[in-house]
């Protein structure tokens, strides 16, 4: 929309700062308890093999749809810490469709992500209904959502799933061979392959940037999000609006897993990936909700996680050293952000009366 | 979850099944990847992939690390340990144990069924590396060049069963699991089975806690369903159910009766305030595998496929801390024997 | 700029010397950081008048700005002020809005720290660091919006946050009867400020302050919350308090209040002193009104009649059931009629049912009972946008909150309100380079002073802002036009410009239900006036005839009613 070098500048200026006092942090605890600061620097901005570098692409694009998802609530002002509980109940759920595998190979895969979205969108349905109707706050139903959602996933891999002979872990019934996806050779010389449905990803977030900003839909969203009652006073029904969102990123919830699914685990079960909900928060809140910073927070947020091996055997420092460059990262953005948003303001609030004072004092006196 | 599900899985049914389904003794201390330099006695570099939380969890990651401290006191071998980060997927338990494999390690052993379809395919790729993974025997781990070490929970629990039967007065005994699946099912079978061989007439109450794995992280569910057995009459309750145990101690505390631990020796390791309502706990030596399998590669045998670790192995076993079953450790001693003679068989089910 | 130069405005050269050697309290050393901490029992215990150091005295000096200077990032709020405001006398100062009134009290009540500049008070120099500072000093203010506890009684109001100074109880009690009775204030500790009216507020408001040991009081925009009976009120209150002694600086931009009550009149005009007036009765409001807009006022014409006979906008016994805990309708059979080409104007003190009118009118609420009927159809249903695209536009009266979404680009706003309207929106698509293109087309017809379309509209002064609102909604031509209070908050230059659009809509053929607090604005625009109050519409007012006093009577329920 606007893309003048200022503008550009304080739009990355965010970012950068709370990656840099991240930075600061993180090397403060370093020193403190005495680990090597250098060292921990070293491995962690050295080039990934390309084997990792697979799993980082992989692991961005789940976090990459999760985050699509919470941005969606953000947008609206509402906060649905539920992504989680709607990843797994969604991924659960289609993870049983594929496995009876009614329908052959790609239609198999298709109707899983539907099955999927549908899930994901009518277990986030819940909390919109109770919000719009009795104005229970989505965090609080959401939280409890998810929870709840964790004993019907546990209950329900108990009642349809399967334990493999010698297995301690239940699983869903694998989907056939003709509905995996082999991936795509997208990294040279790596042994592993990027998900099939990265493509899902890249779909979500052009259809994301699109909705939000090039439809009227959008822009009632948007304007709801920005400001309940001027929204309400253009006519847009802040009721149904509330409703729709936290539908919508559920049903964006529903399809987190279905990359991993259909390129991983094959199955739903014990081993399949926990929290990606909460890590799409903190993406979320990193990237902007900016389809394209989302994007980049995704891929830090992962190279991190993939860097805490590396940092162990390297460097030999405690995985707790990622979870600590995470939450400053985290925290410094949420402050950088308020700050870069104050100067922003106050910029353009004195480059606005700064043109008009030139410009009166060339056609004089106003009116 | 996960993690707690490992917490409390133990105990093997019998023998130990090494089949040496590869021969060559030899093919693995040299001829690895990376550098497993030489240490002062051997080649070999074990290397342990922890589950979430790692060394120092005190509970089945600490007890694995046991053994590979032995392993690195007694066999003077190479060692490395790396923990898992929450939340993560197939593909990063993957990426791990083959980052272990490019530091050099001989040795990968997995700690925990999570890693089951991880190391099958780390195995796969890396043919000359022996691993190991703890509490799975399943297809999806299994390879020529696996070990799959498991524990045979049952007959443990066999014998804590006895001993609760043994100090009821009340001839009602309890059992708490964490969540209904066939693993924690093992540890109900074998206390049931236990106690009935000491008082055929004895009532066994049961409760699993949760659908999910909720059930191992929930003290105050654990209370409250100790709290209804000892309403119920029982007074002594046998715990498969992790961190929820600690409720379960509370409770036998608050009723002024006794609980039974799991996996460690928990009079030693619960809250202290509550160590003596500990009548004994199920054992379960994650540390006795891990060295025995270090030290088969250091021997130059190569193991792969399910190997049990049951009482006759010391995988399982009860324990004595706290000395309320020295006067009936005679009669435990006595089934002990038995089923490692196989004159008692322990149902799993 | 050096902080030694006492630029500009020459009022201050007047009045310096007079009172820069003035008589001194002992306690007050010049040069002491805070040299009237020890004296603050002093002073609120004692009337100033009358004590007995003799430390002031009608005539002399109580405050003193002299060279203040303060910058915000790029711009410069208040440039090189001074002026001396003196014992026992109102001083006003007047300014357009964003002229800097509101930093300069800031700055005086220690809320803001200039960048440059001396602040005296009896002709100490003082540093006002924070509100508390500035009590100590001697100085209080009254906010325009009031900071009263509704379920406490007076006493409690007042005592609260200044336990120390008189204890709670009967000592309180006392001191706020002494000081009532002493400046005429009339208010009864006991009672409980739910129960007061505006006035009564205000007046407890200014007893906060003097309880204190206020000896300058601010008050910003006093009157802007009451109807002319409660003006001649406050204006007689403030008589007491000087002729006790104390300074008045009164903020406004109501300049006929300003002439009626002030003893000298500074003006300022973006940011800095034009000039202080020490003889009121010298100028008219209207020279007055150019100083601050620095340029020839527009004249506010009657013009013809330009109703026509279709009844554009119509409302029946509309009612609206209270809310909860509420006995009284909130609107009670309310009947209107808007003709084509008519401007309706409702007067009323707020809250008294005109927000809720025009919530049922668009559409944000369901009226309990009654019918709104639009061009001969009945909308009494329909939601907000149906009755935005039937062609009602609505100017809402908090354009913050219900006009306009701050940060987003000029252009997003004009399509607020319209977006599913040509060339905002086709086929469900927003359409940015049309929708771009008739907003750079409304910041030119309507004078929206910005430097672009794409800067947010919080960046814009609020007489643009109002400006860019009142273009939007005619740009989609209208048969109604709902306005509540469209030149509250708007610069002198914008006022005039909206009123001339909303005179141009008219004659052609445009319905406005014009709702205000603005009498003069009223009178000046409407065709025909009614009255609200209570949440019921009486009376009929022909504005060519009509005096502010008679609707001033209307509205607070004291006079009678005409026809």
């Amino acid at each position: 929309m606007n893309l003048n070098p200022r503008r550009i500048a304080l739009t990355l200026a965010a970012p950068v700062l709370a990656i840099a006092v991240a930075f600061v942090i993180t090397s403060l605890v370093l020193a403190a308890v005495g680990d090597p600061v250098g060292t921990v620097w070293k491995v962690l901005l050295d080039e990934p093999r390309p084997r990792t570098l697979v799993n980082i692409v992989n692991s961005a694009t789940t976090y990459y749809i999760a985050a699509v998802a919470v941005a969606i609530g953000f947008k609206m002002k509402l906060f649905n810490i539920g992504v989680d509980g709607q990843y797994r109940i969604a991924s659960f759920g289609a993870a049983l469709v594929a496995g009876y595998g009614w329908l052959p190979g790609p239609l198999n895969i298709i109707f899983a992500m539907l099955v999927a979205m549908l899930i994901g969108g009518a277990w986030a349905g819940i909390a919109a209904w109770l919000k719009v109707t009795r104005g229970v706050s989505e965090v609080i139903s959401t939280i409890m959502l998810n929870t709840i959602s964790a004993g019907l996933v546990g209950w329900g891999l108990r009642s349809w799933g399967q334990r493999p002979e010698g297995s301690n872990s239940r699983t869903t019934t694998p989907i056939p061979e003709g509905s995996r996806l082999e991936g795509i050779a997208l990294i040279p010389d790596a042994p592993n392959r990027v998900y099939t449905l990265i493509l899902l990803a890249l779909l979500v977030g052009v259809a994301y940037w699109f909705i939000i900003n090039k439809t009227r839909f959008g822009f009632d969203l948007r304007a709801a999000g920005a400001s309940e009652t001027a929204a309400v006073a253009s006519g847009v029904d802040y009721k149904r609006m509330i409703f729709i969102s936290i539908v919508a990123s559920g049903a964006v919830a529903g399809l987190v897993g279905m990359p991993a699914f259909f390129g991983l685990d094959h199955a739903y079960g014990m081993n399949f990936q926990e929290g990606v909900g909460f890590v799409g928060i903190g993406v979320a809140l990193l990237g902007r909700n900016h389809p394209v910073g989302i994007a980049a927070a995704a891929l830090l947020w992962s190279w991190l996680e993939k860097s805490s091996d590396g940092l162990q055997l390297q460097a030999g420092v405690s995985p707790a050293l990622v979870y600590i460059i995470q939450g400053s990262i985290l925290l410094a953005v949420v402050v950088a952000y308020e700050v870069v948003a104050r100067i922003e303001k106050r910029l353009e609030q004195s480059q606005v009366s700064r043109q008009l004072q030139a410009r009166e004092a060339t056609e004089g006196a106003p009116a | 979850m996960r993690h707690s599900l490992l917490k409390v899985a133990a105990l093997s049914s019998a023998a130990t099944l090494t089949l040496a389904a590869c021969g060559g003794s030899d093919s693995d201390t040299d001829a690895t990847s990376g550098g497993g330099e030489g240490g002062e006695g051997t080649d070999v570099k074990a290397c342990l992939a922890y589950d979430v939380g790692g060394r120092g969890d005190q509970s089945f990651n600490d007890s694995a690390a046991k053994g590979l401290d032995r392993a690195k006191d007694e066999l003077k071998i190479e060692a490395e340990e790396v923990e898992a980060s929450q939340g993560e997927n197939d593909a990063a338990r993957e990426d791990r144990l083959n980052q272990l494999v490019d530091a050099g390690c001989t040795n990968v052993i997995g700690v925990g069924f999570i890693y089951a379809t991880a190391m099958g395919n780390a195995a796969k790729a890396n043919p000359d590396v022996q691993f190991a993974i703890i509490d799975d025997a399943s297809e999806a781990s299994a390879g020529d060049n696996v070990a799959q070490l498991t524990f045979a929970e049952h007959e443990g629990s066999f014998l804590v069963g006895a001993a609760a039967a043994m100090k009821s007065k009340s001839n009602k005994v309890g059992f708490i699991g964490g969540m209904d699946v066939p693993l924690i099912n093992k540890f109900e079978a074998g206390f049931e089975a236990g106690a009935k061989e000491v008082n055929p007439d004895i009532e066994v109450q049961t409760k699993y806690l949760a659908e999910d794995g909720s059930g191992f992280a929930d003290p105050a569910k654990g209370q409250t369903a100790a709290e209804g057995m000892f309403d119920k009459g029982a007074d002594v309750v046998y715990h498969a159910a992790g961190g929820s145990g600690a409720g379960v101690f509370k409770a036998a505390k608050a009723a002024k009766k006794m609980a039974i631990g799991v996996d460690s020796d928990q009079a030693k390791t619960a809250e202290a305030d509550v160590q003596d309502v500990i009548l004994t706990s199920m054992v379960k030596n994650v540390d006795v595998a891990v060295f025995d399998n270090i030290k088969a590669t250091v021997d130059g045998e190569k193991q792969s496929g399910n190997i049990v670790f049951d009482l006759k192995a010391g995988g399982v076993d009860y324990a004595t801390t706290g000395g309320k079953v020295d006067d009936i450790k005679d009669k435990l001693e006595e089934y002990k024997q038995k089923i490692i003679d196989g004159d008692i068989t322990v149902p799993e089910k | 700029m050096p902080l030694a130069r006492r630029a500009g405005p020459l009022l201050t050269l007047r009045l310096l010397f007079p009172c820069s050697t003035g008589p001194r309290g002992a306690p007050r050393v010049p040069g002491t950081a805070r040299p009237s901490l020890t004296r603050r029992p002093t002073i609120s215990s004692q009337a100033p008048t009358k004590s007995s150091d003799g430390s002031t005295r009608a005539g002399d000096v109580a405050v003193r700005l002299e060279g203040i200077t303060k910058r915000f990032p790029g711009v410069i709020a208040n440039q090189d002020v001074g002026f001396s405001v003196r014992r026992g006398t109102v001083h006003a100062i007047v300014g357009e809005n964003g002229a800097g009134k509101s930093t300069l009290m800031k700055i005086l009540y220690g809320v803001q720290r200039p960048d440059e500049g001396r602040i005296e008070v009896d002709g100490a120099k003082v540093d006002l660091r924070s509100p508390s500072d500035a009590i100590d000093h001697g100085i209080g203010m009254v906010f325009q919006h009031f900071m009263l506890a509704d379920n406490l009684t007076v006493l409690e109001n007042v005592v609260l946050g200044a336990e120390k100074l008189h204890g709670i109880g009967a000592g309180a009690r006392t001191e706020i009867n002494r000081i009532s009775d002493e400046y005429g204030l009339g208010v009864d500790p006991d009672a409980l400020v739910a129960d007061l009216g505006v006035g009564a507020r205000q007046r407890v408001e200014i007893l906060k302050v003097l309880y204190r040991g206020a000896r300058t009081i601010i008050l910003d925009e006093p009157t802007a919350v009451l109807v002319p009976q409660e003006v001649d009120e406050l204006f007689d209150n403030l008589r007491e308090l000087k002729a006790e002694g104390l300074a008045v600086i009164f903020i406004s931009h109501k300049l006929d209040e300003v002439l009626a009550v002030a003893d000298a009149i500074t003006v300022i005009r973006r940011g800095r002193t034009v000039e202080t007036v020490e003889d009121p009765s010298s100028i008219t409001s209207r020279q007055l009104a150019e100083m601050m807009v620095g340029s020839e006022l527009p004249s506010p014409a009657i013009e013809e009649s330009t109703v026509r006979d279709q009844v554009v906008l119509a409302t029946r016994g509309l009612s609206l059931a209270p809310a909860a805990g509420g006995s009284r309708d909130l609107l009670h059979d309310v009947t209107l009629d808007i003709r084509a080409g008519e401007v309706l104007g409702i007067a009323g003190v707020e809250g008294n049912g005109q927000a809720e009118l025009v919530e049922v009118i668009m559409g944000m609420r369901e009226p309990t009972s009654g019918t709104v009927v639009l061009d001969g159809t009945d909308i009494s249903d329909w939601d907000v946008r149906q009755i935005r695209e039937a062609g009602v536009g609505y100017v809402p009266e908090d354009r913050h909150r219900h006009g306009l979404l701050l940060d987003a680009p000029l252009w997003e706003n004009v399509v607020l309100g319209h977006q599913t309207q040509e060339p905002n929106v086709k086929n469900g698509m927003i359409q940015a380079r049309a929708a771009k293109d008739d907003t750079a087309r409304i910041v030119e017809e309507y004078d929206v002073r910005t430097p672009g379309i794409t800067v947010t509209a919080g960046s814009l002064s609020g007489g643009n802002q109002q400006k860019l609102i009142i273009g939007r909604e005619m740009s989609h031509h209208p048969k109604v036009l709902v306005a509540a209070h469209p030149t509250r908050g708007v610069d002198v230059g914008a006022q005039a410009a909206i009123w001339d659009q909303i005179r141009q809509a008219r004659r052609e053929g445009l319905g406005v239900l014009l709702i205000s607090a603005d009498l003069e604005e009223l009178i000046g625009l409407s065709d025909r006036i009614r009255v609200i109050l209570r949440g019921r519409v009486s009376g009929t007012f022909d504005p060519d005839q009509v005096t502010s006093q008679e609707l001033g009577s209307a509205m607070t329920g004291a006079g009678k009613e005409s026809a």
